[in-house]
């Protein structure tokens, strides 16, 4: 059986953090915890050693708080008022995109899977996870390439949405739609033969185990949300 | 009449199995994914402004519509609207949708799986007022304006823009206007269900995949 690997985080570590970073920064009072979200989420990202999420997450959070905080300032107007409302509701997806993004890039769906059932989640609510972290890859590629064969087609873009919003949703989402549940299918009988969905509790290639860096993550979100409690930034 | 009434029972119950099987869970997941992925892609559109925002959020409910139509003609028991409704609910709280708003859209979905049990899987008028129903899950983003409200007009960037603007601004997200809101997001959801109960005829069902 094979140990995990040293450093990271347990499954369940991972899911727990997104769920307390989503419900801090999306609290009435949130704000205050997105700056730590941030650098949470950029920390996570450069120790997966994902250079780009890291600076995609940084450069999003500065052009954002760029748009929120200081445009109003540097020019009040209606224009720049809207701009900042926008960023200002935008900044907390962004902060928690960044945590969830985590766990997405270093969660596989068996390893998801394992870590809920050691969770003593329900059986319907672990399988249906797993099999949509497996899927979302596939229908994303599926949604990318109709995008672009609208595109090639001329047939993309605000302006035809505009005009005719029936006809380019329907452009868009039946082709997306076919072929996503026809790669559904070979997926379905794939996972049904590897025994998904079985009433036996299946075991782990790698049991999810706690390790040091469980504790050190917890302290590390504790010392985070207790500076950003009483430092009261962008609040 | 059945020689082996007992038989028949159990064959009926073998047909429509209470617990969720495999096959319905990978329908709830697959469907989930591409409800989620039709719903973002559209939303991206929504960045833009928040004006821009509340115009998109029609067009995602009626391109959502055609794969939760399509959904519902793989549903045949109670149980996998809700799990639908549960894991598109936990899926937008992980990605920064608030507790209560997450709470509404699976709430949403034991509603809409009431409707399609009352009309016992097959009613295709049952299967649209069901969307109808969860397509409210739309609104949920909006529900921290009726708690939050003070709290919302209290950041430093509100202050900068003056009293006047804030006043305005209050003036005009008022409850009428938020129900208003709510009653055009069903209406879209009313809508959005016969376009995508004619798009499943018109489409999926010669193509054999409804």
């Amino acid at each position: 059986m094979a140990a995990p690997a040293r450093g990271r985080l347990d499954p369940r570590s991972r899911i727990l953090l997104v769920v307390i970073v989503s419900l801090a920064v999306m609290s009435p009072d949130g704000l205050r915890f997105v700056p730590a979200a941030l650098a949470l989420g950029t920390a996570l990202a450069l120790t997966d050693r994902a250079w780009r999420r890291a600076g995609a997450l940084a450069a999003a959070g500065a052009a954002m708080f760029a748009g929120g905080w200081l445009t109003p300032l540097w020019w009040p107007h209606p224009i720049t008022a809207v701009i900042a409302l926008a960023c200002q509701f935008t900044i907390r997806f962004v902060a928690t995109v960044g945590v969830a993004a985590h766990l997405i890039a270093t969660t596989s769906p068996t390893a998801l899977s394992a870590g809920l059932r050691a969770a003593h989640a329900p059986r319907p609510i672990a399988v249906t996870l797993a099999v949509m972290l497996r899927f979302f890859p596939v229908v994303a590629g599926e949604a990318a390439a109709v995008a672009d064969a609208m595109r090639l087609g001329g047939l993309a873009g605000a302006g035809g949405l505009a005009r005719h919003p029936i006809r380019a949703l329907e452009r868009f989402a039946v082709p997306m739609i076919a072929a996503s549940l026809r790669a559904s299918e070979d997926l379905s009988a794939s996972a049904l033969v590897r025994g998904l969905g079985s009433r036996r509790r299946p075991s782990a290639m790698i049991p999810p185990r706690f390790t040091w860096a469980d504790p050190a993550a917890g302290l590390a979100l504790a010392a985070l949300a207790a500076l950003s409690w009483w430092a009261r930034p962008l609040a | 009449m059945s020689a082996n009434p007992q038989g028949d029972q159990t064959a009926s119950a073998a047909a429509r199995p209470s617990r969720l099987s495999a096959r319905d869970l990978l329908s709830v997941a697959i469907f989930a994914v591409i409800f989620l992925v039709v719903v973002w892609a559209i939303s991206m559109l929504g960045v833009i402004s928040p004006l821009v925002w509340l115009m998109v959020t029609p067009l995602q409910i009626i391109a959502a519509a055609i794969a939760f139509m399509l959904f519902l003609t793989r549903v045949r028991h109670l149980g996998v609207i809700s799990l639908f409704g549960l894991v598109i609910a936990l899926f937008f709280l992980l990605a920064g949708n608030s507790l209560l708003s997450s709470a509404v859209i699976a709430a949403m979905g034991v509603v809409a799986d009431l409707i399609c049990r009352a009309g016992g899987y097959h009613s295709k008028w049952a299967s649209i007022w069901a969307y109808t129903v969860f397509s409210l899950a739309f609104f949920s983003p909006f529900l921290p304006l009726f708690i939050d409200r003070e709290g919302y007009f209290a950041t430093a960037t509100w202050e900068s823009m003056g009293q006047e603007y804030i006043d305005a601004t209050n003036k005009l997200l008022t409850g009428p206007v938020l129900c208003g809101l709510a009653v055009a997001i069903a209406a879209s959801g009313f809508v959005g269900a016969l376009i995508g109960s004619a798009t499943l005829r018109k489409h999926f069902v010669r193509a054999g995949l409804a």
